[in-house]
């Protein structure tokens, strides 16, 4: 076990300790940085916070109940709703840069519902939803400020699966998001590690050092310790990766305390843990047996960059999923090895899944991964010492 | 107990018998030479000695018994197939490989060191192996091959790719390992090159063992057919008992080969009673190479 950590720490600190390496792993957060900033501030700047104003021709705004100004945050800020008595001093207001906009209510305005909006130029989406919930607050006037907060805010649906365990509050964003930023993660840790991995496995070859190799230490052990040191440099990229959206997650909160309610689901969590890591040995022992099957770098990156096509097909079909999570075809998805650690998270986060369905699905993962192993220990044990010949998926199943 | 019992082994790859029941020994201290042409088996041979093939008949038995992990860190392995890691600074690779060897990192980088010096490479040390050249490389390989002390050095074509500076250090280098006790065994094509320094040796050619035994003995059991003379006068053109004559580059110096049961005596004899001047009269001990040719071509086995 011992020569298993040298080439563990070997592959490992190769890859970690080249500036390749840190450049590629910094580049991500900060791209992502970039992009968020400028999409953030582009918003910011787009927010009109002049205060609107309405002309009340019926008289049902006699005595108006205003909205509230809202907190610190420049997205959740309610805009100022000004009374005019007239059109013309509306209109005046107006031309005067005080309002934005202003709204008029028509003499028969309870019967129809119908209402004007003047302003200059269009109006942002702001200027209608204000002026709706100032004219919804109104209307409910009368009613128990209970009723009228249900009214206003609809109801929370939470659902409880037949067994009882698991609850879905519809309110959680994150459990929407977190699913398919996972899986993206997932799939760039496949991609990330298994190029370095079938990368190492081939300069074994190319470097011809596999004679000195199999002679100092037993290919099993080498096996595992390139597997395992492949995808701790992977891993070691998503973290950094994590630590990043996590540091923007915290700044994120503190700008929008309204998705404060929001929680990351535990259950889920464990389900991710159980699907990725079996599917990241499968698919990395996959690339290895690849890797070890064929004679040059390129030829084995085509064939291993196949791999992430199921993985990736899965995201074409994310709406379908996330509108019926249960059907045939979404639980296909979520058992079969390749999409499973994508899908399977997402249903757990969308909604109940029967236990069965989980379990099998992990079950079946395990099995591939060691069955993908296994392939790739006979892989390298059979293509060790063949230069520039290929090995078919033939002769490693069958010769002893 | 030998250090490698080889018994009978036998490997094809596909219709091609690369090994044809090969079996022979090596005995602890000696430097055994493995010999034969080129595609004779004898890099199969060695890799099945090594456990990376399987014979499919036969057994190997080295250290008196199967290989085990715990075995290869007792032994040096130069491969025919030279490699190192070319994207990584030599000592790193080095250190790397001596530490997969089973030596501590730090006792490896001490005696790296010390080799690195002898070798004249300890200003390339910080250098990626691919900036080096083919020479230094094999050198670097033979540090590979006697950095962690092994008790048995197996050494594919050693001289290849050497000048004859650094073929020569290689030599000394072996026999000073031979001194300290260690069993070598040398494989090579180039059968002259090893004449001074094997102990026994076992000759292959297409996968079958057609000499085996100490190399004195060998020589011994070829030569007398062969006399090397040098005279005053041109030699008269039949002497009885010689069967053919050549004259090599100068016109006085000869080879003769005997008839079959004539010894080098009474050719002597002959010459003195002919009364011919001789400056030079020597029984010729032949060389591998000739003795090898001697062997194929008797039983008909060499392929131009």
């Amino acid at each position: 076990m011992h020569k298993m950590w040298l080439v563990l720490k070997y592959e490992y600190l190769r890859h970690v300790k080249k500036k390749r390496f840190i450049l590629a792993v910094l580049s991500v957060p900060l791209f992502i940085l970039v992009i968020m900033g400028i999409s953030f501030l582009s918003v910011l700047f787009s927010i009109d916070n002049t205060p609107i104003g309405y002309v009340d021709q019926s008289q049902f705004l006699a005595n108006p109940v205003m909205l509230t100004q809202g907190g610190s945050d420049p997205f959740e800020k309610n805009l100022e709703i000004i009374p005019f008595d007239t059109e013309q001093a509306a209109q005046s207001a107006l031309d005067q840069g005080q309002i934005q906009a202003f709204f008029i209510l028509p003499p028969d305005y309870l019967d129809t519902g119908d209402s004007k909006l003047v302003s200059k130029e269009i109006p942002g989406s702001e200027v209608y939803n204000d002026f709706r919930l100032f004219l919804r607050k109104n209307l409910l006037k009368g009613y128990e400020p209970q009723i009228a907060d249900r009214v206003l805010e609809g109801a929370d649906v939470e659902l409880v699966a037949m067994e009882g365990e698991r609850e879905r509050s519809s309110a959680n964003v994150l459990s929407i998001i977190l699913p398919v930023v996972a899986g993206i993660l997932f799939m760039l840790a496949v991609n990330i590690s298994g190029g370095y991995l079938l990368q190492s496995l081939v300069e074994e070859k190319e470097n011809r050092t596999m004679e000195i190799i199999v002679t100092s230490i037993s290919p099993t052990q080498l096996m595992a310790g390139k597997i395992i040191g492949n995808l701790s440099v992977g891993l070691t990229q998503i973290i950094i990766w994590l630590f990043f959206a996590a540091i923007g997650i915290v700044f994120v909160l503190r700008t929008f305390p309204s998705l404060q309610s929001a929680q990351i689901d535990s259950f889920f969590l464990i389900i991710m843990i159980l699907t990725f890591l079996p599917a990241f040995v499968m698919v990395a022992a996959m690339m290895a047996a690849i890797g070890a099957s064929s004679s040059e770098t390129k030829e084995a990156q085509q064939i291993a960059g196949l791999f992430t096509i199921p993985i990736a097909l899965p995201f074409w079909f994310i709406a379908a999923i996330m509108s019926n999570p249960n059907s045939p075809f979404s639980v296909f998805l979520s058992i079969f090895p390749f999409s499973a650690p994508v899908i399977l998270p997402m249903r757990v986060a969308l909604s109940a899944v029967p236990t069965w369905q989980i379990v099998t699905t992990i079950l079946i993962l395990i099995v591939a991964a060691i069955f993908s192993l296994w392939l790739a220990g006979r892989a390298f044990r059979l293509g060790l010492l063949r230069y520039g010949k290929r090995l078919s998926l033939k002769e490693i199943l069958q010769k002893g | 107990m030998s250090t490698i019992d080889v018994d009978n082994i036998t490997k094809s790859f596909g219709t091609q018998i690369a090994v044809d029941g090969v079996t022979f020994q090596v005995e602890p201290g000696e430097i055994f030479g493995l010999l034969g042409p080129n595609g004779a088996g004898k890099t199969t041979s060695i890799r099945i000695i090594l456990d990376i093939f399987k014979p499919d008949h036969g057994s190997v038995s080295i250290f008196g018994g199967a290989m085990t992990e715990d075995k290869k860190n007792r032994i040096g392995y130069l491969p025919e197939e030279r490699g190192l890691y070319q994207e990584v600074s030599l000592e790193n690779c080095l250190v790397y490989l001596a530490t997969l060897k089973g030596m501590s990192e730090k006792r490896s980088q001490e005696r790296i060191s010390s080799f690195l010096e002898r070798f004249n490479l300890s200003d390339h040390r910080k250098k990626k192996v691919k900036e080096l050249s083919k020479g230094m490389q094999q050198k670097a390989q033979l540090i590979t091959t006697l950095v962690h002390d092994p008790e048995l050095i197996i050494i594919d074509e050693p001289f290849s790719a050497l000048d004859p500076i650094n073929t020569q250090m290689v030599k000394d280098l072996l026999r000073e390992q031979s001194k300290l006790g260690k069993t070598i065994v040398m494989c090579t094509h180039q059968m002259h090159q090893v004449e001074q320094l094997c102990d026994r040796l076992v000759l292959i050619n297409r996968g079958k063992t057609i000499l085996y035994g100490k190399l004195a003995e060998i020589q011994e059991q070829f030569s007398g057919n062969e006399i090397i003379l040098r005279t005053e006068n041109p030699l008269p053109a039949n002497i009885p008992g010689i069967q053919s004559l050549h004259s090599e580059n100068s016109h006085l110096v000869y080879k003769a080969h005997l008839e079959d049961g004539v010894s080098p005596q009474v050719i002597l004899q002959n010459l003195l009673a002919q009364n011919i001047i001789l400056k030079q009269f020597e029984v010729s001990s032949p060389s591998l190479d000739e003795i090898f040719i001697q062997v194929v071509t008797k039983s008909g086995e060499f392929d131009a």
